[in-house]
Protein backbone atom coordinates (compact mmCIF):
# COMPACT_ATOMS: atom_id res chain seq x y z
CA UNK A 1 0.00 0.00 0.00
CA UNK A 2 1.11 3.25 -1.32
CA UNK A 3 0.26 6.02 1.71
CA UNK A 4 -0.53 9.51 0.05
CA UNK A 5 -0.81 12.46 2.76
CA UNK A 6 -1.11 16.16 2.12
CA UNK A 7 -1.63 17.79 5.26
CA UNK A 8 -4.75 19.23 7.16
CA UNK A 9 -4.03 23.47 6.61
CA UNK A 10 -4.58 23.60 2.99
CA UNK A 11 -5.53 22.14 0.38
CA UNK A 12 -2.61 20.73 -2.18
CA UNK A 13 -4.59 19.76 -5.43
CA UNK A 14 -1.37 19.82 -7.49
CA UNK A 15 0.24 16.64 -5.64
CA UNK A 16 -3.53 14.67 -5.46
CA UNK A 17 -3.82 15.02 -9.35
CA UNK A 18 -0.28 14.49 -9.96
CA UNK A 19 -0.73 11.19 -8.39
CA UNK A 20 -3.64 10.22 -9.72
CA UNK A 21 -2.15 11.35 -13.30
CA UNK A 22 0.99 9.26 -12.43
CA UNK A 23 -1.23 6.05 -11.50
CA UNK A 24 -2.62 6.03 -14.65
CA UNK A 25 0.71 5.84 -16.56
CA UNK A 26 2.12 3.21 -14.34
CA UNK A 27 1.70 -0.07 -13.05
CA UNK A 28 1.97 0.46 -9.57
CA UNK A 29 0.34 -3.20 -8.96
CA UNK A 30 -0.36 -1.45 -4.91
CA UNK A 31 -3.33 0.34 -3.70
CA UNK A 32 -2.93 3.84 -2.87
CA UNK A 33 -4.68 5.45 0.68
CA UNK A 34 -5.15 8.85 0.67
CA UNK A 35 -5.82 11.99 3.14
CA UNK A 36 -6.16 15.20 0.77
CA UNK A 37 -7.49 17.64 3.03
CA UNK A 38 -10.45 20.31 1.84
CA UNK A 39 -9.08 20.11 -2.15
CA UNK A 40 -11.18 20.34 -5.09
CA UNK A 41 -9.66 17.88 -7.07
CA UNK A 42 -11.45 13.97 -6.78
CA UNK A 43 -8.98 11.46 -7.93
CA UNK A 44 -10.59 8.78 -10.08
CA UNK A 45 -7.85 6.04 -9.28
CA UNK A 46 -8.22 5.98 -5.92
CA UNK A 47 -9.97 6.91 -2.52
CA UNK A 48 -9.32 9.76 -0.52
CA UNK A 49 -10.44 11.10 3.25
CA UNK A 50 -10.14 14.76 3.54
CA UNK A 51 -8.77 13.83 7.29
CA UNK A 52 -7.63 10.93 9.34
CA UNK A 53 -6.70 10.98 13.31
CA UNK A 54 -3.21 10.89 14.32
CA UNK A 55 -3.31 7.19 15.38
CA UNK A 56 -4.40 5.97 12.05
CA UNK A 57 -2.24 8.20 10.61
CA UNK A 58 0.74 6.47 12.26
CA UNK A 59 -1.17 3.41 11.47
CA UNK A 60 -0.81 3.87 7.49
CA UNK A 61 2.25 5.24 7.83
CA UNK A 62 3.54 1.85 9.27
CA UNK A 63 2.01 -0.19 7.53
CA UNK A 64 2.82 1.47 3.94
CA UNK A 65 5.54 0.25 1.50
CA UNK A 66 6.16 3.53 0.69
CA UNK A 67 4.59 7.19 1.36
CA UNK A 68 3.67 10.30 -0.72
CA UNK A 69 3.24 13.44 0.61
CA UNK A 70 3.63 17.23 0.73
CA UNK A 71 7.28 18.49 2.94
CA UNK A 72 5.53 18.96 6.00
CA UNK A 73 8.26 18.27 8.88
CA UNK A 74 5.79 16.85 11.14
CA UNK A 75 5.27 13.85 8.22
CA UNK A 76 8.77 13.72 7.18
CA UNK A 77 9.67 12.94 10.80
CA UNK A 78 6.76 10.55 11.00
CA UNK A 79 7.94 8.47 7.67
CA UNK A 80 11.78 8.80 8.73
CA UNK A 81 10.99 7.45 11.94
CA UNK A 82 9.68 4.38 10.26
CA UNK A 83 12.53 4.07 8.32
CA UNK A 84 9.70 4.26 5.06
CA UNK A 85 10.78 5.58 1.27
CA UNK A 86 9.25 8.67 0.90
CA UNK A 87 8.56 10.70 -2.00
CA UNK A 88 7.62 14.50 -0.97
CA UNK A 89 6.01 17.22 -3.49
CA UNK A 90 7.02 20.59 -1.72
CA UNK A 91 4.06 22.96 -1.22
CA UNK A 92 5.04 25.98 -3.82
CA UNK A 93 4.73 30.14 -2.76
CA UNK A 94 4.29 30.42 -6.60
CA UNK A 95 1.42 28.17 -6.63
CA UNK A 96 -0.26 29.69 -3.90
CA UNK A 97 -0.08 26.14 -1.60
CA UNK A 98 1.79 28.15 1.22
CA UNK A 99 2.66 31.57 2.57
CA UNK A 100 6.58 30.64 2.44
CA UNK A 101 8.82 28.52 0.83
CA UNK A 102 10.09 26.56 3.29
CA UNK A 103 8.93 23.17 2.37
CA UNK A 104 10.94 23.80 -0.40
CA UNK A 105 14.07 24.44 1.58
CA UNK A 106 13.26 21.81 3.67
CA UNK A 107 12.74 19.14 0.90
CA UNK A 108 16.22 20.13 -0.84
CA UNK A 109 18.23 19.58 2.45
CA UNK A 110 16.56 15.95 3.01
CA UNK A 111 17.41 14.89 -0.26
CA UNK A 112 20.35 15.93 -0.59
CA UNK A 113 20.98 14.02 2.46
CA UNK A 114 19.84 11.17 1.15
CA UNK A 115 16.95 10.67 3.45
CA UNK A 116 14.27 11.47 0.87
CA UNK A 117 12.99 11.94 -2.94
CA UNK A 118 11.13 15.18 -4.42
CA UNK A 119 9.81 15.53 -7.31
CA UNK A 120 9.34 19.96 -7.52
CA UNK A 121 6.55 19.65 -10.29
CA UNK A 122 3.60 17.76 -11.15
CA UNK A 123 5.66 16.30 -13.79
CA UNK A 124 8.42 14.62 -12.56
CA UNK A 125 6.10 13.03 -9.77
CA UNK A 126 5.89 9.22 -11.96
CA UNK A 127 9.28 9.43 -12.73
CA UNK A 128 10.00 9.80 -9.06
CA UNK A 129 7.53 7.09 -7.87
CA UNK A 130 9.16 4.61 -10.47
CA UNK A 131 12.34 5.21 -8.24
CA UNK A 132 10.63 5.68 -5.48
CA UNK A 133 10.26 1.22 -5.84
CA UNK A 134 13.97 0.51 -5.19
CA UNK A 135 14.82 3.97 -2.87
CA UNK A 136 16.28 3.19 0.02
CA UNK A 137 16.24 6.19 2.38
CA UNK A 138 19.57 6.71 4.81
CA UNK A 139 19.47 6.41 8.07
CA UNK A 140 18.45 9.40 10.02
CA UNK A 141 20.81 9.67 12.88
CA UNK A 142 18.98 10.98 15.27
CA UNK A 143 20.63 13.81 17.41
CA UNK A 144 17.99 14.70 19.80
CA UNK A 145 19.39 13.41 22.81
CA UNK A 146 22.55 16.04 22.32
CA UNK A 147 20.24 19.22 21.97
CA UNK A 148 18.19 17.70 25.29
CA UNK A 149 21.56 17.40 27.06
CA UNK A 150 23.61 21.08 26.12
CA UNK A 151 19.98 22.15 27.42
CA UNK A 152 19.84 19.90 30.76
CA UNK A 153 23.50 21.32 31.18
CA UNK A 154 21.94 25.26 30.68
CA UNK A 155 19.72 24.29 33.25
CA UNK A 156 21.65 22.95 36.08
CA UNK A 157 23.91 25.90 35.18
CA UNK A 158 21.12 28.61 36.11
CA UNK A 159 19.70 26.63 38.56
CA UNK A 160 22.64 27.59 40.91
CA UNK A 161 21.97 31.61 40.46
CA UNK A 162 18.14 31.11 40.31
CA UNK A 163 16.77 32.77 43.57
CA UNK A 164 13.78 31.06 45.18
CA UNK A 165 11.12 32.34 47.01
CA UNK A 166 10.71 36.19 46.31
CA UNK B 1 21.73 17.47 41.70
CA UNK B 2 20.79 20.97 40.33
CA UNK B 3 17.36 22.42 42.41
CA UNK B 4 14.15 21.96 41.00
CA UNK B 5 12.80 24.95 38.92
CA UNK B 6 9.67 25.54 37.21
CA UNK B 7 9.96 25.43 33.69
CA UNK B 8 7.27 26.21 30.82
CA UNK B 9 6.99 24.73 27.71
CA UNK B 10 5.35 26.37 25.07
CA UNK B 11 5.22 25.39 21.24
CA UNK B 12 2.04 25.71 19.15
CA UNK B 13 0.28 22.11 17.83
CA UNK B 14 1.90 20.65 15.14
CA UNK B 15 5.49 19.98 14.63
CA UNK B 16 6.68 22.70 16.66
CA UNK B 17 5.39 20.65 19.98
CA UNK B 18 6.53 17.69 18.35
CA UNK B 19 10.38 18.75 18.26
CA UNK B 20 10.15 20.02 21.82
CA UNK B 21 8.65 16.90 23.02
CA UNK B 22 11.53 15.18 21.54
CA UNK B 23 13.91 17.51 24.67
CA UNK B 24 11.72 15.52 27.13
CA UNK B 25 14.88 14.34 28.78
CA UNK B 26 16.64 18.23 29.37
CA UNK B 27 13.60 18.78 31.56
CA UNK B 28 14.21 15.58 34.72
CA UNK B 29 14.09 16.32 38.07
CA UNK B 30 12.49 19.59 37.01
CA UNK B 31 8.60 20.83 37.54
CA UNK B 32 6.57 21.50 34.32
CA UNK B 33 3.59 22.84 32.74
CA UNK B 34 2.70 23.38 28.92
CA UNK B 35 1.02 26.48 26.60
CA UNK B 36 -0.24 25.47 23.26
CA UNK B 37 -2.76 26.18 20.30
CA UNK B 38 -4.96 23.69 20.51
CA UNK B 39 -6.75 21.10 22.45
CA UNK B 40 -5.78 18.22 19.97
CA UNK B 41 -2.62 17.55 21.83
CA UNK B 42 -3.96 17.48 25.01
CA UNK B 43 -3.40 13.74 25.16
CA UNK B 44 0.24 14.04 24.30
CA UNK B 45 1.20 16.55 26.89
CA UNK B 46 -0.49 15.03 29.76
CA UNK B 47 2.41 14.06 31.38
CA UNK B 48 4.51 17.57 31.32
CA UNK B 49 1.76 19.06 34.06
CA UNK B 50 -0.75 21.59 33.63
CA UNK B 51 -1.52 22.79 30.31
CA UNK B 52 -2.80 25.69 28.95
CA UNK B 53 -5.07 25.35 25.69
CA UNK B 54 -4.70 29.74 24.22
CA UNK B 55 -5.75 29.30 20.74
CA UNK B 56 -4.17 29.60 17.54
CA UNK B 57 -2.62 32.97 16.27
CA UNK B 58 -0.35 34.67 13.77
CA UNK B 59 0.63 37.29 12.04
CA UNK B 60 -2.30 37.75 9.77
CA UNK B 61 -5.40 37.84 13.09
CA UNK B 62 -4.05 40.90 14.86
CA UNK B 63 -7.66 40.38 17.23
CA UNK B 64 -6.94 37.00 17.52
CA UNK B 65 -3.32 37.61 18.56
CA UNK B 66 -4.30 40.19 21.04
CA UNK B 67 -6.43 37.82 22.81
CA UNK B 68 -3.77 35.02 22.91
CA UNK B 69 -1.62 37.93 24.11
CA UNK B 70 -4.43 38.08 27.11
CA UNK B 71 -4.12 34.68 28.04
CA UNK B 72 -0.16 34.20 27.75
CA UNK B 73 -0.11 37.25 30.63
CA UNK B 74 -2.73 35.57 32.95
CA UNK B 75 -0.85 32.39 32.74
CA UNK B 76 2.31 33.78 33.57
CA UNK B 77 1.45 35.85 36.53
CA UNK B 78 0.17 33.17 37.98
CA UNK B 79 2.44 30.52 37.41
CA UNK B 80 5.92 32.20 37.56
CA UNK B 81 8.38 30.05 35.98
CA UNK B 82 11.91 29.91 36.37
CA UNK B 83 12.66 29.08 32.89
CA UNK B 84 11.20 29.10 29.10
CA UNK B 85 11.99 26.62 26.98
CA UNK B 86 10.13 27.02 23.33
CA UNK B 87 10.51 25.46 19.54
CA UNK B 88 8.09 28.59 18.22
CA UNK B 89 6.05 30.12 16.91
CA UNK B 90 4.01 33.08 17.39
CA UNK B 91 2.73 31.56 21.13
CA UNK B 92 6.09 30.42 21.94
CA UNK B 93 7.57 33.87 21.33
CA UNK B 94 4.97 35.85 23.25
CA UNK B 95 5.52 33.47 25.99
CA UNK B 96 9.58 34.20 25.58
CA UNK B 97 8.88 37.76 26.13
CA UNK B 98 6.66 37.63 28.97
CA UNK B 99 8.69 35.26 30.65
CA UNK B 100 11.25 37.54 30.07
CA UNK B 101 9.70 40.42 31.77
CA UNK B 102 9.23 38.50 35.15
CA UNK B 103 12.41 37.44 34.89
CA UNK B 104 12.22 33.62 33.16
CA UNK B 105 15.34 32.49 31.64
CA UNK B 106 14.90 31.93 28.28
CA UNK B 107 16.08 28.59 26.18
CA UNK B 108 14.70 28.87 22.20
CA UNK B 109 15.64 25.84 19.71
CA UNK B 110 14.32 26.97 16.22
CA UNK B 111 12.82 25.17 14.56
CA UNK B 112 14.51 22.15 11.86
CA UNK B 113 12.18 23.86 9.04
CA UNK B 114 14.27 26.94 9.30
CA UNK B 115 17.04 26.29 6.72
CA UNK B 116 18.24 29.22 4.79
CA UNK B 117 17.62 32.12 8.15
CA UNK B 118 16.46 31.65 11.34
CA UNK B 119 12.13 31.54 11.71
CA UNK B 120 10.50 35.30 12.23
CA UNK B 121 9.66 34.09 15.81
CA UNK B 122 13.47 33.18 16.52
CA UNK B 123 14.70 36.36 14.86
CA UNK B 124 12.30 38.35 17.75
CA UNK B 125 13.56 36.13 20.51
CA UNK B 126 17.23 36.10 19.62
CA UNK B 127 17.66 39.47 21.75
CA UNK B 128 16.53 38.05 24.67
CA UNK B 129 17.54 34.03 24.44
CA UNK B 130 19.74 33.20 27.28
CA UNK B 131 20.80 29.64 25.03
CA UNK B 132 19.50 30.10 21.73
CA UNK B 133 20.03 26.99 19.44
CA UNK B 134 19.55 26.38 15.94
CA UNK B 135 19.44 23.33 14.23
CA UNK B 136 21.69 23.91 11.62
CA UNK B 137 25.32 24.53 11.84
CA UNK B 138 25.25 27.46 9.47
CA UNK B 139 22.87 29.59 10.65
CA UNK B 140 24.26 28.84 14.11
CA UNK B 141 27.75 30.32 12.04
CA UNK B 142 25.55 33.89 10.87
CA UNK B 143 24.30 34.68 14.02
CA UNK B 144 26.16 35.63 17.25
CA UNK B 145 25.27 33.72 20.53
CA UNK B 146 23.40 31.15 18.39
CA UNK B 147 24.79 27.77 18.98
CA UNK B 148 24.44 24.17 17.32
CA UNK B 149 24.12 21.29 19.17
CA UNK B 150 22.41 19.01 16.50
CA UNK B 151 18.90 18.42 15.30
CA UNK B 152 16.00 17.08 17.37
CA UNK B 153 14.47 15.05 14.11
Amino acid sequence: MIFLAVGTQFPFDRLVKAVDVAVTELSLGEEIIAQTGEGSYVPRNFKAVPFIDKNLFEKYISQASSVISHAGMGTIAAVLGYGKPMLVMPRQQKYGEVVNDHQLAIARKFEMSGHILVAYEAQDLAGKINQLKTFVPRERDSQHQMVAERIARFLTEISGEQKFGE
Amino acid sequence: MPKCMKICLAASAGGHLTQLLRLQSAWNGHSTFCVTTSDVVLEKLQKYGKVYVVGECNRQHLLKVLLVLIRCIRIILKERPDVMISTGAAVGCIMCFLGKVTGAKIVWVDSITNVDRLSLSGRLVWRIADLFLAQWQQLAEQHKNVEYAGKII
